[in-house]
């Protein structure tokens, strides 16, 4: 199986699904799915491959390469299921709106466009991919009009700045060596000084930290994940915002190689040290703005910004379980924030595209299966034993203690607990509580929304219960780098530093589960009233106003709010109004009196006899 | 005039000139026949070059071709250097002719037609003879009509703000003619001849500096066409009220050609590379002031203006580098801000007319209205932006690896006024595509597209913006035998003067 083969199907099937779209909508749908399972399938028999290398194309005389490894195949096996599976949840949610040619378009570009990026072996592609994965998401941003315009606005200009960054940095690269491809570029480079390699890590590292959203460069991404369609959130926020943590495995691990790049700096001041802060501080802050949040979808956005700081954590770090950690929750989060994502879409379906916390509630009984969907995919986020994301946080803990850095373990810790605060908010206020009046006659959420939630939900636990499985890969990646490898089993790991067996917690579970199910099986049998059958002091209280989520943590509120403004964003958009207001004046060069342009005319030919005369050129 | 010895095969380069410019002026006379034929003219005219053109590419990729003009050798005559620049360019000014002509058959409908498509082949006649030219003083000539023709159709639509700029731009155009006669006299006045690969000559034996005065008033007033900071504040006004068509080859060619005319004098001339620093400094100047003021642009013609001169800076700075990859990445901008400005300006002239106004904001829905103009805008959009995998990729491409190759700190430092000028030229053309396709509608308009007459050229600029940008290729090795006709001084006086 070639990957050109792979490549011209991903990006011929978004222009053909195009095409049928004007024919007719049914086949373009059908078309669409194919597309992204048959590219499932090809990625899926890509594995083990490692290391080809093909030159398909030459630009301005740099060969474009393809190769395979394992982490571009864990990487583009993500990305494609993640991708199909996003396909298949939008074949209703997006039916009857506007434009559906268009969207389905840009959702397989963005997908293509990954899968190119994750297979380039040059950096000239990677950054073509790159640039092109960023204008389809910019256009698919912007699709819901209104907010979404500043929002998709935003986005597309911080990550210009961020590709005109690597941009200097391939082209660095490029002069320096004259080459750009990366297994060429990742020998050659042990002979760089330190300087030149910081220089190197800095300039990549804005690129891949706007993407994935590490501080202070985060800003674009909760407005933008707020304002995108449902459906593409998944792959927003699942796959194309970890590109950055891709990329930064890529410039930290793959060209400058572990042992250079772990030791660049001094002291307190190494770049990964610093690196690792950074995430730590992504961690904690966005975290809290989540719990801050009352719209569904900003909710999971800022929790998006802070579980992207883990990641970075882990990988900075530099130690193999680190790595795995790292590695491992950016899939991990990606199943669970794609499933979350997805049961707001599913609400949103059902009830006109309501997403505000404080008007949903009660939907449990009305929508069962989002509502297990969701409960599997907060647990994951917490990181609750037997879902995927306890493992990966778990990697990440034991290694932060083990390697001695406490105030980081400390700063992974607090995020957790406020990860628990808003992950309540979240399931309580939508699923829990009142049923507000007008949606007492909610549909279940139609089964091709479902399948992708089921999928995704028995992927959490597949990959909490049996971690070894994905881990074997990783630990693969980790040895590819240079790490020691970490002896995985398939319940989990076994080493002296400390053994994870997910078969005894899931014994203990299995037990407990067991008793308390007894327990209330013995016990006196409940009695269902009507919801407004509560008692209340003796007061009436209106039932449209019987909702007891509006301003749910109101104490914790008040004590974090005034630390928690978005001072960041804040400070970027007054450096964009002063820009704006420099801009403006520089227009006023051009006064529009002939005898001003005439006296520049004339001023330009004194310039160019003075710095004659002055300079002698 | 014709000497069979030189071509081997191929057709004049002199029906370049000849042919256009006969037809502008056998047009009143073929108006007495039939009038509806006359808008035809011009697309005949412009096919008929742009094969020739084609032709005569890969003759001269292997060796310049010279045409003496009454039969005496260089540098006695009027003569005509048919090098990879000059068909390059022939070649260039064609397509974008041939196609902006479709564009003009359902574009314009008003006004003293005729009158257009006089003006409009001597425009690009003279631009065609001014890259052709071996002769100081016929390319004076040439740019004389080249500007005069501009001026004239500036005014086309005949409205106050029209006719104004035209006066704007005629008052400063005459300014920089009359500098650039100044120049010339003096040179004249010094070695005695107009022949240019002579007078390359004569400076190399004296020492470029001592020529350094005729230089000063050369490329000030050749700058003006040139749009280069600060000699352009006619052109937002110029390009913004003349006719779509018009600005898409005012935008498109009439710039570059003045450029490529300030690059000849500054290369082949005086090859004065003491001052080439300079250049890269008012290159990078230019870009930012153009880039900031189309920010700032509420009118979108005056945004695509400005970042004309945006676009106009980016190539001087490359061009000022004087490497051979800067030169050819320059020449590359150059062939990509052509097609790029000339779709954008087809683009959002017909969404103008089908909105009635030129203001930003009035451009909403125009998604729905005529998705085929509005993706024809995007593309272009994206192009100038330099996103993959449109033209503008590996032209800018080009130029920032061609300046990362100098190594300088002072060059570090203009890559990144380059690049931040990239972060705002990407902002304001988001913006509008956002306007076009994602801004609320006021109400719901019904779908009316474009005329398939002009659709066809915006179609087939989006082709060649996306087959260059997919496959460089197709030009770079013209490109790169164009780069170093342009930096070889010695080679061009050798090849001239035999």
């Amino acid at each position: 199986m070639s990957l050109e083969l792979l490549l011209i199907i991903a990006f011929g099937g978004a222009i053909v699904t195009y095409l049928l779209g004007k024919i007719s909508c049914r086949i373009r749908e059908g078309f669409a799915v194919l597309i992204s399972l048959s590219l499932v399938v090809m990625i899926a028999c890509l594995y083990g491959e490692n290391g080809t290398e093909s030159i398909y194309f030459h630009f301005l005389g740099l060969p474009l390469i393809m190769r395979t490894n394992m982490l571009s195949w864990f990487f583009a096996m993500a990305v494609s299921a993640l991708g199909a599976l996003s396909v298949i949840f939008s074949l209703n949610y997006m039916k009857n709106r506007e434009r559906t040619d268009f969207y389905y378009l840009m959702l397989l570009m963005v997908n293509a466009s990954m899968l190119g990026i994750i297979f380039s072996g040059d950096l000239i592609s990677f950054f073509i991919f790159w640039e092109m994965m960023s204008w389809s998401t910019f256009l698919l941003i912007s699709y819901n009009r209104g907010p979404a315009v500043a929002a998709g606005l935003k986005y597309i200009i911080m990550s210009i700045i961020g590709s005109m960054a690597m941009l200097v940095g391939v082209l660095s690269l490029y002069a320096t060596y004259e080459t750009l491809n990366m297994a060429t570029l990742a020998e050659l480079i042990g002979s760089a000084s330190s300087g030149y390699l910081l220089f190197l890590l800095i300039i990549f590292s804005i690129a891949f930290a706007i993407k994935n959203a590490l501080m202070p460069l985060h800003t674009w991404l909760p407005a933008a994940y707020a304002e995108a369609p449902t459906p593409f959130n998944g792959v927003l926020s699942g796959m194309l915002t970890r590109m950055g943590m891709y990329g930064f495995l890529l410039i930290m691990y793959v060209i400058v190689g572990a042992t250079r790049a772990l030791n660049l700096g001094s002291g307190l001041f190494k770049f990964h040290y610093i690196l690792a802060w950074l995430g730590a501080i992504t961690i904690v802050i966005p975290t809290f703005i989540a719990i801050l949040q009352d719209d569904a979808k900003k909710l999971l956005a800022w929790s998006a910004v802070g579980q992207g700081g883990y990641m970075i954590v882990g990988i900075a770090v530099g130690t193999n379980l680190g790595l795995s950690g790292g590695i491992f929750h950016t899939l991990n989060h990606a199943i669970y924030i794609v499933l979350l994502f997805m049961c707001v879409g599913a609400i949103q379906y059902r009830t006109g595209g309501e997403r505000d916390l404080n008007s949903l509630g009660g939907f449990i009984k009305k929508m069962p299966f989002t509502f297990i969907g969701t409960l599997l995919g907060i647990s994951g986020l917490v990181g609750i034993p037997l879902t995927n994301g306890f493992v990966s946080k778990w990697l990440i803990y034991k290694t932060l203690i083990l390697e001695g850095y406490p105030f980081l373990a400390f700063a992974a810790l607090i995020g957790t607990w406020g990860c628990i605060l808003y992950c309540y908010k979240f399931i309580h206020h939508i699923f829990l509580g009142q049923l507000p009046g007008k949606y007492q006659n909610v549909q279940k959420a139609p089964f091709s929304m479902l399948l992708p939630m089921i999928i995704l939900s028995f992927a959490i636990l597949f990959f909490g219960i049996l971690p070894g499985i994905p881990l074997k890969i990783i630990d693969t990646i980790g040895t590819s780098f240079g790490f020691k490898s970490m002896n995985v089993t398939i319940w989990g790991i076994a080493s002296e530093t400390g053994t994870l067996n997910t078969i005894n917690i899931f014994a203990a579970v299995l037990i407990v589960s067991i008793i308390a199910w007894l327990m209330l099986k013995i016990g006196p049998k409940a009695v269902s009233v009507a919801q407004e059958d509560t008692y209340a002091a003796g007061a009436a209280i209106p039932k449209d106003k019987y909702h007891y989520t509006v301003d749910f943590y109101n104490p914790l509120y008040r004590m974090i709010t005034p630390y928690l403004k978005d001072f960041i964003d804040a400070f970027y958009m007054k450096f964009a109004h002063w820009i704006q207001s420099l801009c403006n004046g520089t227009r006023r060069v051009y006064t529009g009196y002939v005898g001003n342009y005439v006296m520049y005319i004339v001023l330009f030919l004194a310039l160019l006899i003075f710095i004659r005369l002055k300079w002698s050129l | 005039m014709d000497d069979a010895g030189l071509f081997s095969g191929g057709p004049n380069p002199i029906l370049l000139v000849v042919v256009p410019l006969g037809f502008a002026f056998a047009l009143p006379l073929i108006g007495f026949v039939s009038k509806k034929i006359l808008k035809y003219i011009p697309v005949g005219v412009f096919m008929f070059n742009l094969v020739v053109a084609l032709r005569l590419l890969p003759l001269v990729l292997k060796q310049p071709i010279l045409v003496e003009i009454g039969g005496f050798s260089p540098p006695f005559c009027i003569n005509l250097v048919a090098g990879p620049v000059g068909i390059l360019f022939s070649a260039l000014i064609a397509l974008a002719g041939l196609l902006v002509a479709v564009y003009t058959l359902v574009y314009i409908k008003e006004g003293p037609e005729e009158k257009y498509h006089i003006l409009y082949l001597l425009l690009l006649t003279a631009a065609t003879g001014v890259v052709l030219t071996g002769d100081i003083f016929n390319l004076f000539v040439f740019f004389e009509i080249l500007c005069i023709s501009s001026y004239t159709l500036v005014a086309y639509v005949g409205n106050r703000a029209g006719i104004e700029s035209s006066v704007k731009y005629l008052i400063q155009g005459a300014v920089g003619s009359s500098l650039l006669l100044i120049g010339i006299g003096l040179l004249y006045g010094l070695f005695g001849t107009l022949n240019m690969a002579d007078l390359a000559r004569q400076i190399v034996s004296v020492g470029s500096s001592s020529a350094f005065i005729p230089m000063a008033f050369m490329i000030t007033g050749l700058g003006i066409e040139a749009a280069i900071f600060p000699l352009n504040s006619w052109l937002p006004d110029a390009h913004s009220s003349a006719p779509s068509s018009v600005s898409a080859i005012l935008s498109g060619i009439a710039i570059e050609v003045g450029l490529y005319a300030v690059v000849r004098i500054l290369f082949t001339l005086f090859g004065l590379s003491s001052f080439f620093l300079f250049f890269v400094f008012l290159g990078v100047l230019t870009l930012l002031i153009g880039e900031m003021c189309a920010f700032s642009q509420n009118n979108i013609k005056r945004m695509l203006a400005y970042s004309s001169i945006g676009q106009i800076g980016l190539i001087l700075f490359a061009f000022a580098i004087a490497t051979a990859y800067a030169v050819t990445g320059g020449l590359f901008q150059m062939i990509s801000h052509t097609l790029g400005k000339g779709l954008l300006f087809l683009a959002a002239g017909y969404m103008i007319v089908r909105s009635g106004s030129m203001e930003i904001s009035s451009l909403k829905g125009m998604g729905k209205r005529m998705p085929l103009t509005a993706l024809a805008f995007t593309i272009g959009a994206f192009s100038l932006v330099g996103l993959p995998p449109f033209i503008g990729f590996p032209s800018k491409f080009l130029i920032i690896r061609s300046a990362l190759a100098e190594e300088a700190l002072i060059f570090n430092i203009l890559i990144g006024l380059i690049l931040l000028g990239t972060v705002i030229e990407g902002a304001y053309f988001f913006r509008v595509v956002q306007v076009i396709y994602f801004q609320k509608e006021n109400e719901h308009q019904k779908r009316h597209e474009a005329p398939v007459a002009a659709l066809i050229p915006m179609f087939l600029f989006m082709i060649a913006i996306v087959a260059i940008g997919i496959y460089p290729k197709l030009v770079t090795g013209i490109l790169d035998s164009a780069a170093s006709e342009l930096l070889d001084r010695v080679d061009y006086i050798r090849s001239v003067i035999q």
